[in-house]
């Protein structure tokens, strides 16, 4: 394990959602000994769905994968006497109590400073914990929203087919995620000045989410109002294909004259006036309409493949299973044996990037509630 | 030039990435104190300083997010003499960061082993839409194909729909775990003094976001889209109110929850209906419910329900468009919104620093969109040493253009 990037990093969680949890788990797959605290009855992610057929939670085995669990009852004076042990050995706290809550359970950032002053302590909140909504609550659903992506979303075919439907939220926990990787990102970041002291960081998965959405914002400094009718490609997009869905874009000249190339030159792509790529962009409407009709008389499989040949930016819309047995994942180690919390065998993502010169984890572990015996020293 | 107080003062990076998600990462580790040069050529300008039809923008940009904060040089790396300058670059950075397709820094000469031989504790960020290696590392691609691929895109939609592509989010969540990662590997280059290459695929990012639904997979179950709907909360989603296009999203945790929403929203009845007692029950009424919802909602100001549902402890929220976001307080207080304006740019809200911290806390924007080469005198003179000469002979050669 002293070959993995954050080795001899420890790390406590004290997590109810899923971007604490996510920031943990990212800080464990790097090498970080990370100390997952659990009340006496388990955490709440490890009911939350989607369940497994056996009724464990598929989440939580993704997100505490190499973790270890540590069984604390912030309420008792026992369990803030382990909190105490723990904090003592920790470089980083990352903990995602609400803030009415922090005083009665031993968490209140400035108590926490003084008594750890090189602690790097992470709160990890819906809305974070400054501003006039630090007090707000919000699920995944609400946050993506509070950020501005959810009003933007479905763009492109499904916002054509259902126009009328209220927005729709991306799959699973992705306000969630980007908040979670922001924190573990910010908590790095604080502990790289640690040499002059700890310090508390705070994160907001609301601030996330905005983050990640600026562009929006900043075509509104443009001048434009983004919405989910009108912020589409001008051409490109979703495609129903047989046999499967396509996303197709071409943003430049020379994948342009590809996607000429790969629907057989038809006539109508070869008007002169379709090599200015503004004036594509004015007949975009058109031009779809004539892919659309050409998709649908091919294969997803023949389309996406001789696509990618030509230089057109094309793929498959790919389901996880395809995901999970994708040759190209497959040959980059993407998955590794997960063993769950009952011994039973799975596959799980290790982390969506590689680092070359020192292999990340080749197998992992979901921890059974209370595996960790308090006071060890891993 | 750095600020004095921020976690990642001293931090240099040699900043070759290109679009979207690797200057987004980045634009990050700049905002939070590093100091960032980036490497560009009139030849190949970066796509902001373009027209980006496709988008529906027409000309440049005035203003980019994902450059603030950065140095600005010229190198044309069609040059060898460029490719020796920006080795002398990557050797004082402590981080060189790339984003082009796979294989192109090695035919520039600046693939990873060619930079450690320069430079022994060299730590290199290659992202790219399908990773360095691999059958698909060739395939060129752009955020919606990332969702595509990494299987984002298919467990997005509503049921009955198709699958939903992923646009600028899906760049910039790349871009967030790529800062990440460049953390990571500074930690342990800290420590054991290692060199590292770090080998970020986009499309992974977004399997990354269904990790859930691929464990799944690995036991033979297969997840499906399920558009606003949750499997254990009902109601969950997102109805209209009397003002048009003002959507509540509304996300009803356990028993109690319901109670408290069916009294605020004046249905008292309701809360006491055994129809939707039980979470069972509710999910089992889910369709029901979304009507119920909608049917209270229909005649309520979105915001002011908001706010009224909040104070009750309950997880509400206006699905908020970007004027919204410019508008609010809460935002502005945390300077997560921030004024920004410079010459040629009238004042306007980009997105600041996206973590405070107590101590090192003057992270944010202090630069804007550099011009192309307006650094060129701190970056190439004063690191490096050139003379002014010697600089305008390369010009000359167009190795600096």
């Amino acid at each position: 394990m002293s070959a993995l990037p954050l080795s001899g990093c420890r790390v406590v969680e004290h997590s109810r959602n899923v971007a604490a949890s996510y920031a943990g788990r990212l800080l464990s797959t790097m090498g970080a000994t990370v100390v997952l605290l659990e009340p006496p009855q388990g955490s709440p992610l490890r009911t939350a769905p989607p369940l497994l057929d056996d009724g464990q939670s598929a989440l939580f085995a993704y997100l505490s994968a190499g973790k270890r669990s540590l069984v604390c009852d912030l309420a008792s004076p026992d369990g803030q006497r382990l909190l105490e042990d723990e904090l003592q050995r920790a470089d980083i706290l990352l903990d995602d109590t609400p803030i009415r809550d922090r005083p009665g359970l031993g968490l209140d950032p400035d108590l926490i400073s003084e008594r750890f002053a090189q602690l790097v302590h992470v709160s990890v909140l819906p809305f974070g914990s400054s501003g006039p909504k630090a007090g707000w609550d919000g699920e995944e659903l609400n946050l993506l929203h509070a950020g501005g992506e959810g009003f933007l979303l479905p763009n492109g075919l499904s916002h054509e087919l259902f126009p009328d439907r209220p927005p729709l939220k991306i799959y699973g926990h992705f306000a969630q995620y980007q908040g979670g990787a922001m924190a573990a990102f910010a908590a790095l970041s604080a502990w790289w000045a640690v040499a002059d002291g700890g310090q508390y960081v705070d994160v907001s998965v609301q601030d996330a989410v905005l983050s990640v959405g600026a562009f929006a914002l900043q075509r509104l400094g443009d001048g434009s109002l983004e919405h989910r009718s009108t912020r589409r490609f001008r051409y490109g997009g979703v495609f129903e294909a047989r046999g499967g869905f396509v996303e197709l874009l071409t943003l430049e000249d020379r994948q342009w004259n590809a996607l000429v190339e790969l629907l057989g030159r038809p006539a109508w792509a070869l008007d002169e006036a379709l090599r200015d790529p503004l004036e594509r962009s004015r007949r975009g409407d058109e031009i779809n309409g004539h892919v659309r009709e050409w998709m649908a008389r091919h294969d997803v499989h023949d389309i996406v493949q001789r696509a990618q040949q030509l230089g057109v930016p094309a793929a498959k819309y790919r389901t996880p299973t395809e995901v999970l047995e994708g040759a190209h994942e497959k040959s980059r180690g993407l998955f590794a044996p997960l063993t769950l919390a009952d011994g039973h065998p799975a596959q799980v993502l290790v982390a969506p990037f590689h680092f070359r010169c020192s292999p990340l984890p080749a197998a992992m572990q979901v921890p059974a509630l209370g595996e960790m015996v308090a006071g060890s020293s891993s | 030039m750095t600020r004095a107080n921020t976690p990642l003062k001293g931090i240099r990076i040699a900043d070759f990435t290109i679009h979207a998600a690797g200057p987004f990462g980045t634009q990050l580790l700049a905002q939070f104190g590093a100091e960032c040069i980036k490497i560009e050529s009139k030849t190949r300008p970066d796509a902001f300083r373009k027209p980006h039809a496709v988008y529906g923008r027409m000309t440049a940009a005035t203003f980019d997010q994902v450059s603030v904060n950065k140095l600005s040089v010229r190198l044309n790396l069609k040059q060898p003499e460029a490719v020796a300058i920006a080795k002398r670059l990557v050797f004082i950075a402590d981080v060189t960061a790339e984003s082009f397709r796979a294989g192109v820094m090695q035919r520039l000469g600046l693939g990873f082993d060619a930079l450690r031989a320069v430079k022994p504790d060299v730590i290199l960020l290659s992202l790219s839409s399908s990773g360095q290696a691999g059958p698909d590392s060739h395939f060129a691609g752009y955020a919606p194909l990332f969702g595509a691929w990494g299987g984002l895109g298919w467990l997005t939609g509503y049921p009955d729909g198709p699958p939903v592509e992923m646009r600028h989010v899906m760049d910039h969540s790349a871009g967030i775990h790529a800062a990440f990662a460049v953390m990571a590997a500074l930690h342990q280059r800290r420590r054991v003094g290692q060199a590292q290459h770090i080998d970020l695929a986009a499309r992974e990012v977004a399997s990354a976001m269904i990790g859930d639904a691929l464990v799944q997979a690995s036991l033979g179950q297969t997840p499906d889209r399920c558009g606003n709907a949750h499997s254990s909360m009902a109601p969950h989603g997102i109805y209209a109110t009397a003002q048009p296009d003002r959507w509540l999203t509304l996300a009803i945790r356990n028993d109690a929850e319901w109670q408290r929403l069916a009294h605020e929203l004046g249905h008292p009845a309701a809360a006491l209906d055994p129809r939707y007692a039980t979470a069972a029950a509710r999910l089992d009424h889910r369709e029901e419910m979304d009507r119920l919802l909608t049917q209270w909602l229909s005649d309520l100001q979105a915001e002011h329900t908001a706010e009224r549902l909040q104070r009750a402890g309950l997880c509400a929220h206006v699905s908020w468009n970007m004027r919204d976001v410019a508008n609010d307080a809460h935002l502005r207080h945390r300077g997560t919104t921030t004024e920004v304006s410079a010459a040629g740019i009238d004042a306007r809200l980009a997105v600041g620093a996206p973590a405070k911290f107590s101590r090192t806390h003057e992270v944010g924007i202090d630069r804007l969109t550099p011009a192309l080469g307006q650094d060129e005198e701190y970056v190439f003179g004063e690191l490096l040493g050139m003379t002014q000469a010697q600089r305008a002979a390369l010009e000359q050669r167009e190795v600096i253009l």
